[in-house]
């Protein structure tokens, strides 16, 4: 990564929006879980940097969209280089990526070397590609088909019925509706 | 992981099937007593009734009784058998626990096993941290290496699938078990639970000879798994073996009361049962351990004739399951176990009642398969056994609404021969219904199975008086629930498929007691109007009954409560009292993570989601398992407009559609990350600007909000 440019200022852009894309790239690179005060710090001017050259050229987008958008191109290159040659799309390396630099212990491991392509140590480098990961282990296919089973003439009755009854609701509450008042009519018939 | 083969080494084809002769004679006096007990039983009821001839109503009541009597003793002798197995000094020769000598203990294990367990929007820390448990329980054994895990995942809610993956991924990365503990969702739940499985079948089965079912709240111990699988590989003729789950972790009332009468009262069922059922017994669903080749080949599932709730899928798969298994001549036993396999009861009467009513439509399901070709008799008498489990509800409120008119019209008893034999029928009933509960009880009091101490044994004795109450208390209230859903599932009147709550947060709802168990007390009020027109005598005959009913909302507030009689001592399981350690190790991991602080309730109710969005690494995480799967065919500006919804309006601003089309989607959810990150604040609906700001706060590890920090790599 080049030299830290402390004199940052910005030639487009209000203060306001810059100290928004500011606090918006702290949150953001905080979300990495990069607790070294001092690399976040040259990682969010580094970017700030950059975004206000891209601002430059297109000030209809805010600062804060610029930074996100930077360090979002500063972690493709990074993540690049470390998986070039690993047959995965660009969209591929971005998602395993970052969660290879999670899995590899990166943040706390190898905080100084976050996006940093040239200095990349080879046990990071090796541990980040390792540590890309799937859902399962491989497939091995089987059919798991029904076998025929011939259910018997009761059911065959029954399905019909059901199936007409299924299809008639007024018949199907008429039945429930005889065989209730049928069951009243002859408990009222005992009782009299 | 390496694969092997699915054929067991050939120790005896057929070791583990119960020999026939053995079997048909157990079946023989086993179902001689019960068809001896339901015999004299319906002949002195008729006796009773046919003093001055029968009438219509009085045959309907011996119709009503005949199946209830038959249920009762078939309960009461398998209690007694059990009993009785327990207690002979002889060991039962078909004991499974038999056929492992000591030295197959330390012997290594070579026959690759999977533990599935399906997931449907379960909770997440109760899943992983059980998970957890029975990992390190298994790799203590020292044996574990021919065993993977797999979480198979049906969740439908965006926030609980984000979390099963975080879950997964830290849980993988603590016990250092990548490409031993796997995940996999489904973009569609077909047929549910029994989908879920057949699925894992489809794609993996081969590589496993064995599969071990869990259920989300299943916890088994690592010393159970391994003998399942030794008792499995001695005997290549068992298809399915199924082990007792013990409950536990009940906090309310009416759990603690189930949690303790399944403790004292199930051993010696469970021993019954398998007396009788030999090789033909039947698979709970989970907790069971599963020859993968025959199950693949034989035991997928038909659909039903007609459509649901009586047709259509299986909902109840396992009984299905275990009878082709036997069909494809393998036997399905159980295994009794005291230890080492548990599960969670419903928290709430009201849980509970929606339990059944998935079940009883399961069972009332199985009417089709009654009449099939090729059942295994035995295999036919389970499924009319599970039917008429729920029916004899219906049959017991028929017995009563016949007796209650008989008794509005009342005929002279005065043959000595008929009254007496109503006294020895009654007599007889009591003994059948109370008999085997205080020989179990006294069974108890002399060996102490459950506990040790004289204080409590002592203490075993109250809470089984106890425990009395509340079932007498609850068994009308049942009744009437379960008459309801068998005559619902008859007039096509289904359930949705809901995931089981398993713990009561905070306190009883007093409202959903109520508004459930109205209907209840009208109906006991109105029983008790007419019972009294009718006589006073039969009033005080039915009054048990009654009470219950009348009593259905202060026993559904009291047995949903979390005053349990735990500080007096009462209703204790050994589980409570001296936990095991699989279960100690879940329990210590779950009181760490209840005592987090966690972020405001609206966030708390997204985190899922908002991690999506907003962590880097739980997006990468997302994404990339995502881009195993074949995406589907979106319109880009579709997603394009939810996605720019979601961020300017907030999550509810989008519907379960809305956001599952979007949460499948790589693009769109790479694409959301960095538009949260890069709009302003301004531009950002509350509920992101928020989270922005404290999510930082919050996530000190980004993957442990559903997981216990502490990286255990050893059982206490």
């Amino acid at each position: 990564m080049e030299a830290v440019n402390i004199q940052f200022a910005p030639e487009t852009g209000t203060e306001e929006e810059w100290n928004e894309a500011y606090a918006r790239l702290a949150d953001y690179f905080r979300s990495y879980q990069l607790h070294n005060r001092i690399r976040r710090t040259q990682l969010i001017l580094e970017t700030l940097r950059r975004a206000a050259a891209a601002h430059k050229k297109d000030p209809s987008r805010t600062p804060t969209t610029h930074s996100i958008e930077q360090a979002r191109l500063m972690m493709r290159d990074w993540l690049a280089a470390i998986y070039s040659d690993m047959n995965l799309t660009e969209s591929q390396i971005e998602a395993a990526g970052r969660l290879g630099f999670h899995l590899s212990g990166g943040p706390s491991r190898w905080p100084n070397f976050f996006l940093d392509k040239e200095n990349l140590p080879p046990d990071m480098r090796e541990a980040m590609r390792s540590a890309i990961r799937t859902s399962g282990p491989g497939m091995t296919i089987s059919r798991m088909t029904p076998r025929e089973m011939d259910l018997g003439i009761v059911s065959e009755v029954a399905e019909d019925t059901f199936d007409r009854l299924g299809r008639h609701p007024i018949l199907r509450y008429s039945i429930l509706i005889g065989i209730v008042g049928g069951v009243l009519g002859y408990l009222y018939h005992l009782l009299a | 992981m390496s694969v092997i083969g699915s054929q067991t080494a050939n120790i005896n084809a057929t070791a583990g099937m119960p020999p026939p002769r053995i079997a048909r004679m157990r079946r023989a006096t086993f179902f001689s007593f019960v068809g001896l007990g339901t015999f004299v039983g319906s002949w002195l009821m008729y006796t009773y009734l046919a003093e001055q001839g029968m009438r219509k109503a009085e045959w309907l009541l011996l119709a009503t009784f005949l199946p209830l009597y038959y249920q009762l003793n078939v309960g009461f002798w398998t209690a007694i058998f059990g009993l009785w197995l327990m207690n002979r000094p002889k060991h039962d020769p078909l004991n499974l626990w038999r056929t492992l000598k000591p030295e197959d203990r330390d012997a290594e294990i070579t026959a690759s096993t999977a533990i599935i367990m399906p997931v449907f929007n379960e909770d997440v820390t109760r899943v992983f941290e059980g998970l957890r448990s029975i990992y390190l329980s298994l790799e203590q054994t020292g044996h574990s290496k021919n065993f993977d895990v797999f979480i198979l995942s049906d969740s439908n809610q965006t926030s609980q699938w984000i979390e099963e993956e975080t879950a997964w991924l830290e849980l993988c990365r603590q016990l250092n078990a990548f490409g031993r503990i796997f995940y996999r969702k489904r973009r569609k739940p077909i047929n549910r639970k029994s989908g879920n499985v057949s699925d894992f079948c489809r794609r993996w089965g081969k590589r496993y000879r064995y599969m071990i079912v869990l259920d989300a709240d299943s916890l088994m111990s690592g010393g159970l798994l391994t003998s399942m699988v030794r008792i499995m590989e001695k005997n290549p003729g068992i298809g399915i073996l199924q082990t007792f789950p013990k409950q536990i972790g009940a906090e309310t009332l009416l759990g603690r009361v189930m949690q303790f009468a399944q403790a004292l009262y199930g051993p010696p069922f469970m021993d019954g049962l398998d007396y009788w059922q030999c090789g033909e017994a039947n698979f709970w669903g989970h907790n069971a351990i599963i020859r993968l080749e025959p199950f693949i080949k034989y035991c997928a599932l038909p659909p039903l004739p007609g459509k649901e709730p009586f047709g259509g899928h299986i909902l109840s798969h396992d009984f299905v399951e275990a009878a082709l298994m036997r069909k494809a001549g393998y036997a399905v036993r159980l295994l009794p176990t005291t230890r080492g396999s548990y599960e969670e009861g419903p928290p709430t009467l009201v849980d509970m009642l929606k339990r059944d009513r998935r079940w009883c439509q399961g069972n009332m399901q199985h009417f089709w398969l009654l009449f099939a070709k090729g059942w295994h008799p035995m295999s036919r008498l389970n499924f009319a056994h599970g039917i008429l489990s729920y029916a004899s509800s219906l049959l017991w409120l028929l017995f009563l609404v016949f007796s209650t008119f008989l008794a509005a019209t009342p005929v002279q008893h005065v043959n000595p021969q008929a009254t007496l034999a109503m006294r020895i029928l009654l007599g007889m009933t009591a003994m059948l219904i109370f008999l085997p509960k205080f020989a179990i009880l006294l069974d108890e009091m002399i060996t102490g199975r459950l506990h040790k101490p004289f204080k409590g044994r002592l203490l075993t004795y109250i809470s089984s008086m106890a425990d009395t109450v509340v079932f007498t208390l609850m068994a009308p209230v049942l009744m009437i629930f379960h008459s309801q859903f068998v005559v619902y599932t008859v007039l096509g009147k289904g359930v949705r498929w809901v995931t089981q709550r398993r713990k009561l947060d905070g306190g009883v709802d007093w409202a959903e007691v109520f508004f459930n168990l109205w209907p209840v007390t009208v109906i006991g009020v109105a029983w008790s109007v007419i019972a009294w027109m009718v006589s006073h005598s039969f009033l005080l005959w039915i009054s048990p009954i009654l009470a219950a009913l009348l009593l259905a909302i202060p026993m559904g507030i009291l047995v949903s409560g979390k005053r349990s009689g735990h500080r007096f001592g009462l209703f204790l399981t050994s589980e409570e009292t001296e936990p095991p350690t699989v279960l100690d190790l879940m329990n210590n991991n779950l009181a760490e993570i209840k005592g987090r602080i966690h972020l405001p309730a609206e966030l708390e109710k997204h985190h899922g989601l908002l991690q999506v969005c907003l962590d880097p690494y739980v997006n990468g995480l997302h994404v990339s398992l995502l881009r195993r799967r074949k995406s589907i065919d979106v319109s880009r500006t579709y997603l394009d407009q939810i996605a720019d919804r979601l961020i300017k309006q907030g999550p509810n601003a989008l519907s379960p559609q809305e956001m599952k089309a979007m949460i499948h989607d790589t693009e769109i959810m790479t694409d959301v990350h960095y538009r949260l990150w890069s709009a302003r604040d301004s531009d950002l609906a509350p509920f992101w600007a928020t989270a922005i700001r404290q999510y930082n706060l919050a996530a000190s590890n980004p993957f442990t909000h559903t997981l216990a920090q502490q990286a255990e790599t050893a059982l206490a």
